[in-house]
């Protein structure tokens, strides 16, 4: 018996088990191989062929096809690279195109495929059309069974017994129940009772059920003899370039990087540069990439039919930054001569892995290039999918669904959860969670945990990844299948790992708010006032810009604006290019106790290298390792590695899965260090400094590139700061709220002019010192409202009230929205806002009498005078819809406890004593102490500044369940200085009233 | 405040109000229970809610429909009691009994302590209404051990007002004429009968008090409330001449509740517990020789939403089996969502008298006479012993038999 018919969890809301515990689990039942054939998917591909390797089974690969809106479904196994091409095809049509018909789509692509079928009509007619076919009877004979094996007795049809199976054991019953619970809106009770489940059971199980059809079962093992494909093999699959064949590629890519170097550099290029162009153009002549830069240099800059091409701002990311050819075609915008970045780090005759340039667009331009990557290569592009697997948050909040649980019950839980949790129980872990403290858990709470438990990790449905596209030669579906995303671009059945396990190229193409930012601001900039020129600016060699990232004035500036970054750049104290690019990289979540280190020997204070044979190769980051390539460089340099053995260990460093590769390495790297006479406290000391490039790290041309983007932002908030903060509000905001930049401006002397009906763009704008509130920012209304309030005012001005009702038309909810923010004080001559109410209702009475002649404005009959409503009540009403106020904080408010209190701006004076803060929280990051507790820093404000505070976990504990972001507190604790940036050690909180 | 009700013609409504009726109940029945808040709520049950609670336990933040696990919390202190609608329902039976010797015109709430007696016109016979409503006072404080509060106004809009003023204890007198005056300072929100949207749209014109409502024409009014405006125009100046609604005065409607004290989704207890229902409302029927031919099916679910359906039959239903399978019927439809549900209600109406005509061809009909006859021979088994004592198979528990 060889099990056909096994779906993985990758059966979406179907399967259970993983392919790797379906692989150890038919290893157990002693099976030779498996045929895993999951529902219209291919998702679980290169998981499976992983995990066949490791349990050393054979695999079959193959997918079950379904049609949509019947039960009708064909199983198709592949036998070869045309099936595999077949099949791939086959499941794309399955998801992209209507109406589609197995009895009429399997045939013309069942070569390579042999197929298994229950539907007695599409047997007959796979039978009339010569293809390789069998009759499945499924694991039991029943009496659907036995009609089937009659039918297919009678058309001379091969029978043959599968698993059918969804589960590898039967003790995953519940969770195939919880997952049929979920798929179909069910209860949990009816999903239990409708639900009888297969698991993967041993062979003799089989036999013993079959006994009566002994060849149902043997047959099984013919078919698995008559597949032997063992997955597709592609090797690098490049994107093509459509500029001519690779031979034309080499010479075409030499002469637009030297086009380009003289755009960079003037007409008389230097010694280096001519050097480093010479260099790296061999280089990528010879490992055949030419093609690539050309593809990634068309997209970036679409040549346009007229020749010309399209500048857009572009950062590029990870390591291609360090390539000058990418910086004169450019694809990346920092120099890497200038900069010292290591173009090996990039690319070096001695890997073997396909080269990887990931470029930023402006977040809003990144979809239209994606447009026109699919216009450019139709049917030969598609992006990158995720696979979406339950998290604790979603994992509960599906569970307790099915058990019925009342929405509000469901968010008050998972509202409290924060995005970390231990590796024990759900349910223990959550009950010991400080947050969780007054949390009721009662029945069925505790089931409702316990089965949401066994759903992490269970992949729930495919997204698409942010940016990656993968280009090939031949049309894509040849090589997996795709799907359609709901913004309707083809997606491919693959995240990013199995995508490059497949070979296939993927060029990151990510959205980046900052690059709009930057855009827009320097376009709010009248040129009269602007002082540099965009080719030429350096804006790192500002010395005003300098001082802002000295003392951490950054916020709203891209990647040196968290609360953690500004208070590195403070302790620093330096504000240079060099030291902004090791900051932004050394400031990762394993590597705490290293930016202590590097502050105190930046600051002077005295350090050795850990052992002689390290040298001068951590010499410019102060001997810490700072940069992924660090750890290429120190397995080199200590123990020996060869680069590529140096670059493995890097690449797993990155990698989720990594424990039993790690222990790999670490056994090589102090072997390494023992052959070489290393000191054994130095190894291990460099090893625990590896061991911080734990999740994620940077390498350093990624790090200049964002660097230097930092710096324009840096550069425009420094001296256009109106037009920077309504670019940062404008297009999203970053590491923050809206309030928290609205306050920002205000610190910056900014006044904030509330939203007007007369005036408003739809973006927030920069007038004279002070920034309009874009219609954008009004909660509730409509894009084709605000449009059309555009276009009504382009036309002539609003007159009043009624003119403005008439001529845009609001739902009711627009209206008030409006009106509550105040956005119609203008146009209503002192009316107030209770008053302005009155008047929208007196519109829509006439509207709804009919009463209102389609041609002109109606008159409203003056409003009654209704008492202008309370400040409290305005300013909850103007909160609710924009988020902030535009007057002032709202802390003012609040009622003020008695006693002293001390505001922001006077903590300098303070240092080393306790004080008592009236503060608003802004946003708060949680992290794990060495002993595995929790603890939190947050962010608060006043009217007068902001406050860095730390809540240590016996304090965390006992406050957690009350800090939520966008409250008041009042905070007492203990004002501490380090390296000149103050924060506060809170020892006591409690929430300010009203 | 002056209590000139002159008595004959002037119209007299008087409200006795028991505040926290399940409560002061269950005081009665327990005294030790009034030296201490106290909560009612099922027993036993996970997943409770709050039926209702004292007036101390309302000051600690207590509120109807809390989860239990919660009020607990808010009030530790508190006692713990199940409620036992059946003596609340006898309770209300007795002080209606105390009324009933002033007027022929009591409007009585739902087994929550809410009375409107009109007493106009009854001077002669018991004496000024303000008496009425302290001799009330007095007998049922010595007969029932109840403590009602007592209103008397010109109609029930300004009675009840007044009621919610002097609550948890007292009594208020609005004279007529005065009735303006006495609600113009009070808050908007005293006022009974306004929807969500409506106490909304009044915080939002910035109408916060009774006398600025009073202040706007009918006109103004309909811009901002619509239909509603003649309404918010009359009570605002306490204007009110809706008559009072006694019970038996309409068409019947016969209602049977189940509250689950765990809210439940599991389609097999909520049919057990649904089918109790229908032949609950089945042997009320029969007893009374009626049959009902619209059957209403009202579900409370776990989040304060409601659903409602209703299965109709012409011919009229009294059978068990028939209204259960009405009762399924409306289910189907009415229950279209996972989330829990914590109340089943059945309702029962367009009654008429059964029919006590025979078929004219029995052999045709003998099913249903069967039927009828098996049930006839039920409810006489039922009568003699115990309501549980037959059943329908897969009943389960819910009728206890």
């Amino acid at each position: 018996m060889f099990p056909l018919r096994v779906r993985s969890h990758y059966s979406l809301l179907q399967g259970t088990a993983s392919p790797r515990q379906l692989c150890r689990r038919a290893r157990q039942l002693g099976y030779p191989g498996l045929a895993l054939t999951d529902r219209d998917n291919l998702c679980g591909l290169w998981a499976f062929l992983r995990a066949c390797d490791e349990e050393g089974l054979r695999p079959v690969v193959g997918a079950e096809v379904s049609q949509p809106g019947c039960e009708r479904l064909v199983a198709c196994l592949v036998r070869d690279d045309e099936g595999y091409a077949n099949l791939c095809r086959l499941l794309t049509r399955r998801h992209c195109q209507p109406g589609f018909d197995l009895a009429a789509e399997v045939p013309p692509l069942a070569a390579g495929l042999f197929l298994l079928c229950r539907d007695e009509e599409l047997l007959a007619h796979y039978r009339r059309l010569g293809l390789c076919v069998a009759a499945d009877l499924g694991p039991l004979p029943g009496a659907a069974a036995r009609q089937l094996r009659l039918f297919a007795q009678r058309h001379d049809i091969a029978t043959v017994a599968t698993a059918d199976s969804d589960l590898a054991e039967e003790g995953e019953a519940p969770l195939a129940a919880l997952l049929a619970a979920i798929r179909h809106r069910l209860t949990i009770g009816e999903a239990r009772r409708r639900l009888a489940p297969q698991a993967l059971q041993e062979a003799s199980s089989y036999r013993h059920s079959l006994a009566i059809w002994p060849e149902a079962v043997a047959e099984t093992e013919k078919i698995a003899a008559l597949c032997p494909f063992t997955g597709p093999r592609f090797g690098v699959v490049m994107p093509p370039w459509r500029g001519g064949d690779s031979l034309q590629a080499t010479p075409a890519l030499r002469q637009a990087a030297y086009a380009g170097a003289r755009r960079r550099y003037g007409d008389d290029l230097g010694e280096p540069v001519v050097e480093r162009l010479e260099h790296e153009l061999r280089t990528i002549a010879a490992m055949g990439f030419s093609s690539y830069f050309l593809v990634v240099r068309d997209i970036v800059h679409r040549l346009a039919p007229d020749g010309s091409r399209r500048r857009r701002p572009v950062c590029g990311r990870g390591s291609g930054a360090a390539s000058l050819v990418a910086y004169c075609l450019e694809i990346t915008n920092v120099c890497p001569i200038k900069y010292n970045l290591y173009f090996e780090r990039f690319l070096n005759p001695g890997r073997t892995d396909p080269p990887d340039i990931d470029i930023d667009f402006a977040w809003d331009e990144r979809d239209e290039v994606l447009a026109e990557v699919f216009a450019d290569f139709p049917g030969h592009a598609a992006m990158v999918c995720n696979h979406v697997f339950f998290q604790p948050r979603m994992a509960i909040r599906e569970t307790a669904k099915a058990y019925g649980l009342p929405g509000h019950e469901i968010g008050e839980l998972t509202r409290r959860i924060p995005w970390m949790h231990g590796g024990r129980g759900l349910g223990e872990s959550l009950a010991a969670l400080p947050t969780f403290r007054d949390q009721d858990l009662s029945p069925p709470w505790p089931e409702v945990l316990l089965l949401a438990e066994k759903l992490l990790g269970v992949p729930r449905h495919l997204s698409v990844h942010p940016g990656g596209v993968v280009i090939t030669p031949r049309p894509i579906d040849a090589y997996a299948p795709l799907q359609r995303a709901a913004k309707g671009v083809p997606v491919l059945q693959w995240e990013k790992d199995g995508v490059e396990e497949a070979g296939l190229v993927k060029i990151d193409l990510l959205g980046n708010r900052s690059l709009g930012v930057i855009r827009d601001a320097i376009a709010a900039i009248t040129p009269q006032r602007r002082r540099f020129a965009g080719d030429t600016w350096q804006p790192e060699d500002d010395a005003a810009t300098r001082l802002t990232v000295a003392r951490g004035e950054t916020m709203g500036c891209f990647y040196i604006e968290s609360p953690a970054m500004r208070l590195l750049e403070k302790k620093a104290g330096s504000g240079d290019f060099e030291q902004l690019v090791i900051q932004s990289s050394i400031i990762r979540p394993a590597a705490n106790e290293f930016v202590r280190e590097y502050v105190r020997r930046l600051r002077g204070g005295a350090w050795q290298p850990f052992c002689p044979q390290q040298g001068d190769i951590l010499d410019e980051t102060f001997g810490l390792m700072v940069y992924q390539e660090d750890v290429t460089k120190v397995a080199v340099a200590l123990a020996g590695f060869t680069p590529a053995e140096g670059d493995g260990l890097r690449k797993v460093m990155a990698k989720k899965d990594k424990a039993r590769r790690l222990a790999q390495y670490r056994e090589m790297f102090f072997a390494g260090c023992a052959r070489r006479q290393v000191a054994e406290t130095a190894a291990a000391e460099m090893w625990r400094m590896i061991e911080s490039f734990d999740g994620y790290s940077f390498c350093k041309p990624h790090s200049a590139s964002y660097a230097r983007v930092s710096f324009q932002a840096a550069y425009l908030k420094r001296h256009y700061p109106a037009e920077f903060m309504a670019a940062v509000i404008a297009n999203g905001g970053g590491y923050y709220s809206t309030f928290a930049y609205v306050s920002e401006a205000r610190r910056l002397g900014l006044a904030i002019l509330p939203p007007d009906v007369r005036h408003s763009r739809r973006a927030w704008s920069a007038e004279e010192l002070a920034l309009r509130v874009g219609l954008s920012a009004v909660g509730g209304l409509s894009t084709a409202f605000v449009d059309g309030l555009l276009a009504a005012r382009k036309e002539r001005p609003f007159a009043d009230v009624a003119d403005f009702l008439h001529r845009t038309r609001p739902a009711e909810n627009e209206a008030e929205a409006l009106i509550h923010c105040g956005a119609l004080d203008g146009l209503a001559a002192g009316a107030n806002r209770a008053m302005q109410l009155w008047q929208w209702a007196s519109y829509r009475r006439q509207c709804d009498d009919g009463r209102r002649p389609a041609l002109f404005a109606p008159r409203l009959p003056p409003p009654p005078p209704l008492p202008a409503p309370e400040p409290l009540a305005v300013a909850r009403r103007e909160f609710a819809v924009l988020g902030f106020l535009c007057d002032g904080h709202p802390l003012r408010f609040l009622e003020r406890p008695r006693g002293r209190l001390e505001t922001v701006a006077e903590l300098p004076a303070h240092v080393g004593r306790r004080v008592r803060l009236a503060v608003w929280l802004l946003t708060g990051k949680l992290v794990s102490t060495r002993g595995g507790e929790t603890m939190e820093f947050l962010t608060f404000e006043d009217e007068s500044g902001q406050v860095e505070t730390t809540f240590f976990p016996e304090t965390y504990r006992r406050h957690a369940h009350l800090l939520r972001s966008g409250r008041g507190y009042l905070l007492t604790g203990l004002v501490e200085e380090d390296y000149g940036a103050l924060t506060v050690t809170v020892d006591a909180l409690r929430l300010l009233g009203r | 405040m002056s209590a000139s009700f002159p008595g004959t013609r002037e119209r007299a409504v008087l409200h006795f109000n028991v505040a926290d009726f399940a409560v002061a109940v269950e005081r009665v029945a327990d005294s030790s229970l009034s030296r201490r808040p106290l909560l009612v709520a099922p027993l036993g049950a996970a997943r409770a809610v709050v039926y209702d609670m004292s007036e101390e336990a309302y000051g600690e933040g207590v509120r109807k429909g809390m989860p239990l696990r919660r009020a607990t919390r808010l009030c530790p202190r508190a006692a713990l009691l199940p409620p036992r609608p059946e003596l609340y329902a006898r309770a209300m039976r007795s002080f209606f009994r105390e009324l009933q010797g002033y007027s022929p015109l009591i409007e009585a709430g739902r087994v929550d302590g809410h009375f409107f007696v009109d007493v106009t016109g009854t001077h002669r016979l018991h004496g000024p209404a303000v008496d009425i409503g302290w001799r009330v006072r007095r007998r049922t404080r010595a007969a029932l051990g109840i403590d009602p509060i007592w209103t008397l106004g010109s109609g029930k809009v300004v009675a009840k007002v007044a009621s919610r003023l002097v609550k948890p204890v007292g009594e208020y007198i609005v004279a007529p004429g005065e009735e303006e005056d006495f609600l113009a300072p009070l808050p908007v929100t005293l006022l009974p009968g306004l929807a969500t949207r409506e106490r909304q749209l009044l915080e939002a014109y910035s109408l916060t008090t009774v006398g600025a409502l009073a202040r706007l024409s009918t006109q103004q009014l309909l811009v901002a409330f619509g239909p509603r405006c003649h309404y918010l125009h009359a009570v605002s100046r306490g204007i009110d001449d809706e008559p009072l609604r006694p019970a038996g005065k309409g068409p019947e409607t016969l209602s049977f509740q189940h509250l689950f004290a765990d809210d439940s989704n599991d389609r097999d207890e909520v049919r057990t517990r649904l089918f109790a229902l229908a032949d609950e409302a089945g042997a009320v029927l029969r007893g009374r020789q009626l049959v009902c031919r619209r059957l209403t099916l009202r579900l409370g679910y776990a989040d304060g939403s409601e659903a409602s359906r209703q299965a109709l039959c012409r011919t009229g239903a009294a059978g068990d089996l028939h209204l259960r399978q009405l009762a399924v019927e409306a289910l189907e439809r009415a229950w279209t969502r996972r989330t829990r549900l914590r109340a089943c209600t059945l309702l029962c109406d367009r009654l008429q008298p059964r029919s006590p005509q025979l078929p004219l061809f029995p052999e045709c009909a003998a099913g249903p006479l069967r039927a009828q006859r098996l049930q006839g021979a039920i409810d006489t088994l039922r009568q003699r012993y115990r309501q549980g004592l037959v059943g329908i198979g897969r009943q389960g528990l819910a009728g206890g038999g």
